[in-house]
Parts: C-alpha cells; structure tokens; sequence
C-alpha cells in the first residue's frame, strides 16, 4: 500500500514537472526541469 | 507570440527526449546490477535450496538467497558458511563461492550461503563511488561479480527509522536498519533485513552446525582486521586454529565477542543455538576511508599510494606496503583460517569430524590466482 502512495506521490511530481519542462519559455529553465525529471522518473520505475 | 510558444514546445520534447535517453541507459544499468551472476556448483554440491525454506515469508522477495549443501557420504560434524553478508567485502563472497564451486565433502556436512544479503548485490552505497562490477580472468574467459552495498537496497527495504533499535535494545544509526549484521538473532515479522536474520538463525536451528563462520572484510584502519572474532563459547577453537596458522605463517589475531554489542553473528548465533559461532576479517582498502582512486582495479589488486603512505606512519592495523592487499590473498586467508578452524573442531571431535577436499589454500591462490580455481563462464 505505501508503496502505491510513494508510486502517487512521484507520478505526481513527474507529471507536473514535465508540464513546466514543456510550458517553460527559458531554455535554462527547461533543462533545470530535464535535470530533475531524470532521477524523479528513475525513482518512479524502482519503487516496488 | 505563437512562434515563442511554438519554439519552447518544441525544446521542451527535444530534453524530453534527452531525458528518456539518460533514463533508458540508467535503467539498463540499474536492471543489470539485480540480474544474479552465476555461482556454479562443483562436484561436492548434492542439493540447492533457497533460505525460504526456513521462513516462508522471504519466498519471492529480494532478500531471498540460495543454500548450497555438500553432503559427505557418511555423517559428519556440520559447518555452516556464510559469505556476502556485506557485499561490499568481495573476498568474504568470493570465498564462499570457491567452496561452492571446489570444496568435496568426505565426511559430515557443509552448509554454505555466498549471497547471505542478496539484496545488497543489487546496488552500491551511496557516495562511495565504488565500481558496480568487477572481472576475474579464467582460463576459459572473465567471470563478472557485481561489488554491493554494506546493507539492504533500499528499493527492497524503505524507509529507514532515524534511530534503529534492535530487537536486543541496540541504538544504532537509521542506515543500520539494512545491515544483516546487526540484526540478528532477527524477527519473523521484522524488517526484511530483520526477517533475513531470523531465517539465517532458523537455519542454524534446523541443521545444527557445529561451527557457523560468517565471512568478512574491514578496512586496514579497522582495529578488528586480520582476526577471528569468536563467541565466548568459539573461544578455545578460535584460539588454537590462529596458533596454526601462525604456525603455517599466517598472521591472524583472535578477539572476542563484545557482550554489550548486540545484533551480530558471533554473539547472537552463540547466544540463541548450540552453534560456535565465529567471523573472520581480512583488509579491504576499498572500504576504507583513506583510500584514493576507487575502481574495480583496487577491488582487485588491493593496491593504494595513500594507504602504503598511512602505513608508513603506522596509522593501520595491518601492515600495507606497494603490494596492497591482493584480493587472492584476502581470499586464500579466509579459506586458510576455515580449513584450520574445520582441522581444530575435526581434531577435537573425532566421532564427528568434517572431512572435506579441494578447499583452495592460501599458497595455491598467492601461485595461480583466483582465476585458476574459478570455473570458467558458461
């Protein structure tokens, strides 16, 4: 069950996170998001 | 307006599409390290089994481990061997593996657990920069180990407490949650690491070894290194099988189990099952603090200018120069001091001894090297 809620809690940050990546005008900004995006979603695939 | 938007749309997918790049090839690597390499069994192996079956529970998760029986033909004193414990102590695993894969049991019964926290094979710790593989050359081509974790992966046991009191009452930091080392005797309904721990000590209880030796590494500013840490009750044992082998050469020193340090092996085994419990430490200066360049060459090779510079102001416990600390020779003296320890019991016991055969020796390994006992990939 926790671990589902860790899953929710994640997905979440994902999406919104890619939503900024994707809605940001800088380009800086963009790749700071790509840089959070990348261990949010590693994270995301090694929860159990 | 439109053409702003427009260009950071289309920026924004093209570091989607770094970010999917980065992720695959992390996700591979991270696969890689839960894939299991290969221990192949010798011609002393009669059954495998999974610890499972001393705790159902651990059936299907991580932390459950093969058990490799060599039986002899006719019965004997049995010995339980554990190595992988920590898996960041390639030598102790090692060790284990060359009996998996070399040792032939005449009389009695070896026990031998190579990956005793399997979990801890899927990863690395954090911040210690350590390589996730290493190779040892064969003859018939390199047999590849993944280099572990100290504790549990996180990923099978999460989220650590901030303080970690054991079942006896030991206060030790969150982390030590996920070391099998201290959480013994263990807890069906524990933590996972706790739940490993309990399994371990009902497999002591279901086979009855006579000895339980549980293998390890510390690094060279370890006061406890090159020793036998003995259960009060291992004590004598331990005691004469160090005067043989400083007898045959070997330097080893024999400490005996804290009372107050609660959770280990050499004193919980001791102090819940009939067992003399024992452990064994070599010099690994990749664990260590000092250490520099830190890859699967110091794995290896054992080798480190900062650690020949700190034993030159004798700020070890062991002596280090130019030669390291091979990994051979870590090897060699764990089945060294195995094989003196089994002579001891066996010369104590003669009703019921354990006879065994092709255990590589410490001369062998320092000559041929690992490779020449490791049976060649498949």
């Amino acid at each position: 069950m926790i671990g589902w809620v860790y899953r929710l809690l994640v997905g979440l940050l994902v999406i919104l996170v890619t939503w900024d990546l994707l809605r940001e005008k800088s380009l800086r900004r963009q790749a700071v998001a790509a840089m959070v995006l990348v261990p949010l979603v590693l994270r995301l695939l090694m929860i159990k | 307006m439109a053409i702003r938007a427009a260009r950071s749309w289309i920026s924004g997918i093209v570091f989607l599409g770094g970010v999917a790049v980065v992720v695959s090839v992390s996700a591979v690597a991270f696969r890689d390290m839960h894939r299991d390499r290969p221990i192949y069994p010798g011609p002393g192996v009669t059954r495998v089994g999974m610890l499972s079956a001393y705790l159902g529970d651990l059936a299907g998760t991580g932390l459950d481990t093969e058990v490799y029986y060599l039986e002899g033909q006719t019965p004997g004193a049995t010995v339980l061997v554990l190595g992988g414990t920590h898996p960041n102590e390639p030598a102790a695993f090692l060790a284990a593996v060359l009996l998996v894969e070399n040792a032939v049991v005449e009389r009695g019964r070896l026990i031998v657990v190579p990956r005793a926290n399997r979990s801890g094979f899927t990863c690395t710790d954090p911040g210690e920069g350590h390589p996730q593989v290493y190779e040892i050359p064969t003859p018939g081509g390199p047999r590849e180990f993944t280099f572990g974790s100290r504790a549990t992966n996180p990923v099978h046991q999460w989220p650590d407490p901030v303080v970690y009191v054991n079942r006896l009452g030991q206060q030790l930091t969150g982390s030590e949650v996920r070391n099998l080392n201290r959480s013994y005797p263990g807890s069906p309904t524990g933590y996972p690491t706790e739940q490993l721990g309990h399994a371990i000590t009902e497999l002591i209880r279901a086979e009855s070894p006579a000895l339980s030796i549980d293998l390890h590494e510390a690094s060279p500013e370890y006061p406890v290194i090159n020793a036998i840490v003995a259960h009060p009750r291992a004590l004598g044992l331990a005691v004469e099988a160090a005067m043989l082998l400083e007898l045959d050469g070997m330097n080893i020193s024999v400490e005996v189990s804290p009372v107050g340090l609660r959770g280990l092996s050499h004193r919980e085994w001791g102090d819940n099952t009939d067992t003399l419990a024992l452990l064994l430490e070599t010099s690994n200066p990749a664990q260590g603090r000092l250490r520099g360049r830190t890859d699967a060459a110091l794995v290896l090779t054992g080798q480190d200018k900062f650690y020949v510079r700190a034993g030159e102001r004798n700020a070890l416990y062991v002596r280090f120069t130019d030669r390291g600390w091979p990994l051979e020779e870590r090897v060699g003296r764990h089945l060294q001091a195995l094989v003196s320890l089994v002579e001891v019991y066996s010369a104590q016991h003669r009703q019921t001894p354990l006879v065994m055969q092709g255990v590589p020796q410490l001369r062998e390994l320092r000559r041929d090297g690992l490779g020449a006992v490791l049976q060649p990939p498949r």
